[in-house]
């Protein structure tokens, strides 16, 4: 016998009394193996044991089972018993038992000695659950184990009832509560109802809604209205004398990327424009992100102005700071008392009209609640309007500058943006929105302490009210929101479109019949000037209107009041109340700009509203059967627009730098979640950065292949050759450490027109099917020459480029760029619908590395011999092309990730090998956003890829290919014939 | 899809002397300092049997689209619309599909010009140009393609 199982037969034992023993070697000892009262086990145990007792076998132990060779208990049946000792023997033995089964065990539970079907749901939590007879050993044990869980579940039980959670006051109290970290827009529980939310950038976002609408929305966007909810851009007020502000800010921005702050048809304030900001004075270098701004229209010949810039939250971070050292703006104006004031003495005006009557019968009415009522004459809490994501409450919204007089008003959240994108966009607006009604004689004589009977009294104002809404009323006739000029600006002043809600959702249709009524003339007028500039006057650009309007909203239960009064139900209330009179301003998006096809796609208008109007305005606009999209339907409308999301697709941008690094921790995170044996192992694919795109590198080696090579030609002019992507492989290994040594500029995204658009024109083929070809005389033509001058100022630089695919396929994320080689051309050539070349699956020599440190870790011993034996086999890799970079590769991973600890299975550690050369195509860049497009039909791409490298592939390829790349996935091994396309 | 255009002058943006049917001669354009860009010809309301006929779209997919229209679709007329250079694509469309209809079809044709227009982007450094706008017209023809009534 084992020695295991004497100790397994002694702790089988220790519970039993001393008296009940097996003893092999006398069998007189209470004859401890009853005869009869066992069960079939032990009666042919029994019988066999008998029979064996002849053979006189006798074997040791308390054995278990059956045994052939006669194990078991050999014993001679009594003769007699002694009925004393028999009995206790057997008593002890019973109270054993009886002890064993009174004792419970740690986790049993009372219920387990229920039946099935008398058991219940929760019946540990909820011990009435239980039969009465349970319950008080249940409730023991319950109170046992909340003693000794931790005191969270004390604090639990106290939290209030549902009812008293969800009464007005605490509800508005626990949702402060809620968005202290991340503010929540207006429509936040609107979106929480339907959306899955996100918590980004400060507030909560709504990130795509919770059914499937991925074509509906982009239906929406083609053909009829998609609505969303941008109160989340943050709103800079900059207020001072024109030239001055000019001054200061044309120290952001450059003429060489387009139109500036002093564009004289956005500085009329007559369209939107949008910029790219710098730091100060650091054109081409720092670029900060792309903003929208707003100017407010000339008063008469005043020079004193007010500019609205729009910018992400991301962004105005960085962009708060530069304005203020631009505009010398350092003293804080501490916020002004004046706001606790109005609300008090609006709400007595409000009061003193509507309520006299009211009040004394809502008390009666409540006389059985009387202590709830008492606590809300206490005043509930404020819901709370003002909030801001990106800065804490009590830090200072205004700056003022005593040198040159310019405010800087940080408004955000103080206004509500909503963005309309679709052809219909316009008719949604039109059928929800109505211009504001005059009001009647009496209340123009009587003072208000409201702005639009005081506004009434004033003729010229009614004047322009009226012009805007015959502008607004045009509006109607149009067909398409694309029709107009992009960036048209519209003040208006419109009811409250709450009174006009329809009861059921309609889809907002364009009436062909008001179409033909509206003046002809007219329309053609706004198509083809816009809005006149007086027009884009509004009332929403004064503080004072704002506040005014903001604080005297009627409530929604006033108004569902006032609504039941009325003497024809669902008829509209007769007198407009006063209070619904809201400023807005309407600003018309852009669509599709660029490129060839399917111009002026998303176009849109963005309505601009005071705050607190939020839900007042969106749920009427949602019941004229617009879409809802969130934040992924924003990225696909620019996508589809072939437009740079923020921050997404700007590298260059301490935003979009943020932005990669959060991305790269999620996808990371994501890939790690999965099990080893599951995960991509994207050695094998050849990607080395799945993750997150080095950028940086990629434009440094490419400036040194491109130096390189020039330098080469120059020395013995040899004619180039289609190997010249091998060589340069060579090249780049061969002097990687000039690369250490050169001092590192930072690379940028190319945004001078100019230079993008003499890139353009060399990217396209200069005959071909569809184009024309005599768009090739005004760009001169890509020689050498002209590439040295190019690189000299650009060298440095990605650019922007849009890749659709030939054939099949559909591009990822972080999909790689690639040149092609002569071969894979020839093949294009040859068969127009090729899938494309593959790329020979690399080798993954981390593997074993993983492995070796795994075995290390546990003993130490010998494994720096096995590793490197394994190196010396992965080094000779079957692919020729890819045998050049490695040896250099791998060492340079040996050296680099011995002393690093976090090898993950799948990626590459972390000082990269050279990354244009990885593969057995040279890689030119990486792509942002990709995606099946819906508008083309086929996978297409956007990203970026660096200028040097894109110039250099164009100069080798044959001229009808010009502009033909490779695209692969970082999954896949396969690559895609793309078409790079750059958009000015 | 079948968006009422004209391919091979669609919105790219170009500069400017390309053009030569400007119709306002009083505007004089410096070749660098501005941009066209083109907008979309005006949308007008779509019935179900209107058929814009654009260049970007194959053939006989169009032709497959009106033949669906009048046997499947149950209309016993469609308009086919044409601009610019899809003109001749829109004729070709009826006409084809009179021929292997064996006669049973008839076309009407009317011809139009719609009005056209362009936004001329100043690129100017000193960005005192204001944008303009200008119009151009083209033409277009609007086929109607119908059984006769058989009285």
């Amino acid at each position: 016998m084992s020695a295991a199982k004497v100790k397994m037969r002694q702790k089988k034992m220790r519970n039993q009394p001393a008296s009940v023993q097996y003893s092999t070697s006398s069998p007189l000892n209470g004859g401890d193996k009853p005869t009869t009262s066992k069960g079939g086990d032990g009666q042919s145990d029994a019988r066999t044991s008998t029979e064996r007792s002849k053979s006189s076998h006798h074997k040791g132990g308390w054995v278990r089972g059956h045994h052939k060779d006669g194990g078991g208990y050999a014993k001679e049946m009594p003769k007699y018993i002694t009925a004393g000792a028999f009995a206790r023997a057997r008593a002890a033995e019973v109270s054993a038992m009886l002890k064993a089964v009174t004792k419970t065990t740690g986790s049993c539970h009372v219920f387990g000695a229920l039946p099935k079907h008398m058991r219940r749901r929760a019946m540990s939590h909820n011990t009435k659950r239980l039969p009465h007879r349970l319950r008080e050993v249940a409730n023991r044990m319950r109170e046992k184990s909340l003693q000794a869980g931790s005191k969270k579940k004390k604090e639990q039980a106290k939290s209030k009832s549902r009812k008293a959670r969800r009464r007005h006051g605490n509800l508005l109290l626990a949702f402060n509560r809620r968005q202290r970290k991340n503010v929540w827009l207006e429509t936040h529980i609107w979106h929480a109802k339907r959306f899955h939310m996100v918590k980004k950038w400060g507030y909560c976002l709504g990130e795509r809604p919770t059914y499937k609408c991925y074509r509906p929305c982009y239906r929406a966007m083609s053909s009829h209205c998609l609505l969303q909810d941008l109160s989340y851009y943050c709103c800079i007020e900059l207020q001072g004398e024109e030239h001055k502000l000019l001054a200061s800010l044309s120290q952001l921005t450059s003429k060489e990327a387009g139109p500036t702050f002093a564009a004289a048809l956005c500085l009329s304030g007559r369209r939107q424009g949008s910029v790219m900001v710098y730091r100060a004075g650091q054109y081409p270098s720092q670029p900060l992100g792309p903003v929208t701004f707003l100017w407010r229209p000339r008063t008469q010949d005043s020079t004193h102005r007010q500019l609205w810039i729009w910018a992400h939250p991301t962004l105005k971070l960085d962009l708060l700071p530069e304005l203020q050292t631009v505009c010398q703006c350092c003293e804080a104006v501490l916020p002004p008392v004046v706001p606790v004031v109005t609300p008090a003495e609006v709400a007595s005006t409000v009061e003193s009209e509507p309520k006299p009557e009211k009040t004394p019968e809502a008390k009666k009415m409540t006389g059985t609640k009387r202590k709830r009522n008492h606590k809300d004459d206490s005043g509930p809490p404020a819901k709370k309007i003002l909030g801001d994501g990106t800065r804490s409450p009590n830090t200072p919204v205004t700056w003022k500058s005593s040198s040159n007089g310019i405010v800087i008003n940080d408004l955000t959240m103080e206004m509500v943006r909503y963005r309309l994108i679709g052809p219909q966009s316009h008719s949604v607006l039109a059928e929800t929105l109505e211009a504001a009604t005059d009001c009647d004689e009496m209340n123009k004589s009587q003072p208000s302490s409201l702005w639009w009977p005081e506004h009434c009294k004033d003729e010229s104002k009614m004047n322009l009210h009226q012009q805007q809404a015959d502008v607004f009323h045009i509006l109607k006739g149009i067909y398409s929101t694309g029709e107009l000029p992009s960036g048209t600006v519209l003040g208006l002043t419109v009811d409250d479109p709450r009174l006009t809600l329809p009861t059921k959702k309609v889809k907002a249709l364009p009436c062909v019949k008001q179409a033909q009524e509206v003046d002809e003339e007219k329309s053609r007028e706004l198509m083809l000037r816009g809005v006149p500039e007086h027009c884009c006057q509004s009332f929403l650009w004064e503080q004072s209107v704002r506040d005014n309007v903001t604080d005297n909203k009627i409530s929604e239960q006033e108004l569902n009041r006032m609504k039941s009064e009325v003497l024809v139900p669902g008829s509209r209330l007769s007198p407009t109340p006063l209070q619904g009179r809201v400023p807005i301003l309407l600003v018309h998006q852009p669509g599709k700009q660029v490129g060839h096809e399917m111009s002026s796609w998303g176009a849109g208008w963005d309505v601009l509203l005071p705050k607190g109007w939020g839900m007042a305005f969106w749920v009427p606009l949602v019941y004229r059967g617009v879409r809802i999209g969130g934040l992924n339907m924003s990225l696909k409308h620019s996508q589809n627009k072939g437009a740079p999301h923020f921050p997404h697709d700007y590298p260059d941008c301490p935003a979009g730098v943020r932005f990669q690094e959060e991305q790269e921790v999620e996808l990371l995170d994501k890939f790690k979640r999965r099990p080893p044996a599951k995960r991509t192992n994207y050695i094998k694919h050849g990607c080395l950065a799945p993750f997150c795109c080095p950028w940086q590198q990629l434009a440094e080696e490419w400036e040194l292949i491109v130096r390189e090579g020039g330098e080469e030609r120059k020395e013995d002019s040899r004619t180039q050759s289609t190997t010249e992507a091998d060589t340069e492989m060579e090249e780049m290994t061969s002097c990687q450490d000039v690369t250490m040594i050169k001092p590192p500029s930072r690379f940028t995204v190319l945004r001078n027109r100019k230079s993008v658009r003499l890139l353009s024109g060399w990217c396209r083929p200069s005959t071909s099917k569809g184009q024309r070809p005599c768009r090739v005389g005004e760009v001169p033509p890509l020689d050498r020459s002209a590439m040295r001058s190019f690189l000299t100022a650009h060298g440095m630089s990605v650019v922007w480029v849009r890749l659709t695919l030939l054939s099949k396929g559909k591009p990822e994320l972080h999909a790689i760029v690639c040149v092609p080689t002569a071969e894979d051309l020839k093949l294009l050539k040859k068969e127009r619908g090729s899938s494309g070349p593959q790329e020979p699956p690399h080798r993954d020599h981390f593997k074993s590395r993983i492995k070796s440190r795994k075995k290390s870790s546990k003993k130490s011993a010998a494994t720096s011999q096995s590793s490197d034996k394994t190196e010396g086999k992965a080094s000779d890799l079957p692919s020729a092309s890819a045998s050049d970079p490695n040896p250099t590769t791998s060492e340079d991973a040996k050296s680099s990730s011995s002393p690093s600890s976090d090898l993950v299975f799948g990626l590459w550690p972390d000082p990269l090998p050279s990354v244009s050369s990885h593969c057995s195509r040279v890689a030119l860049g990486w792509v942002t956003q990709g995606d099946f497009s819906l508008s083309a039909g086929c996978g297409e791409a956007l990203g970026l890829v660096s200028v040097s490298g894109l110039l250099n592939t164009l100069l080798n390829q044959p001229v009808e290919h010009r502009g033909m790349v490779l695209l692969r996935n970082p999954s896949s091994l396969q690559y895609r014939f793309a078409k790079i396309n750059i958009e000015v | 899809m079948t968006d009422l255009r004209n391919p091979g002058m669609s919105s790219i943006p170009q500069t400017a002397p390309v053009h030569t049917d400007s119709t306002s001669p009083a505007v004089e354009m410096d070749p660098v300092e501005y941009t066209l860009r083109k907008r979309l010809p005006r949308k007008l309301p779509k019935r179900r049997n209107d058929v814009y006929v654009n260049m970007k779209t194959d053939f006989r997919a169009q032709l497959a689209r009106c033949q669906k229209l009048l046997e499947g679709g149950g209309h016993r007329e469609i308009c086919v619309h044409g601009l610019g250079l899809a003109i001749n694509r829109a004729i070709n469309i009826a006409l084809q599909l009179q021929a292997s209809s064996q006669g049973a079809l008839q076309l009407a044709a009317n011809t139009s010009t719609v009005e056209l227009v362009d936004d001329l982007e100043p690129e100017d450094p000193d960005e005192a140009g204001e944008p303009m706008t200008r119009t151009r017209n083209n033409s277009a023809i609007h086929i109607k393609v119908f059984y006769p009534d058989p009285q």
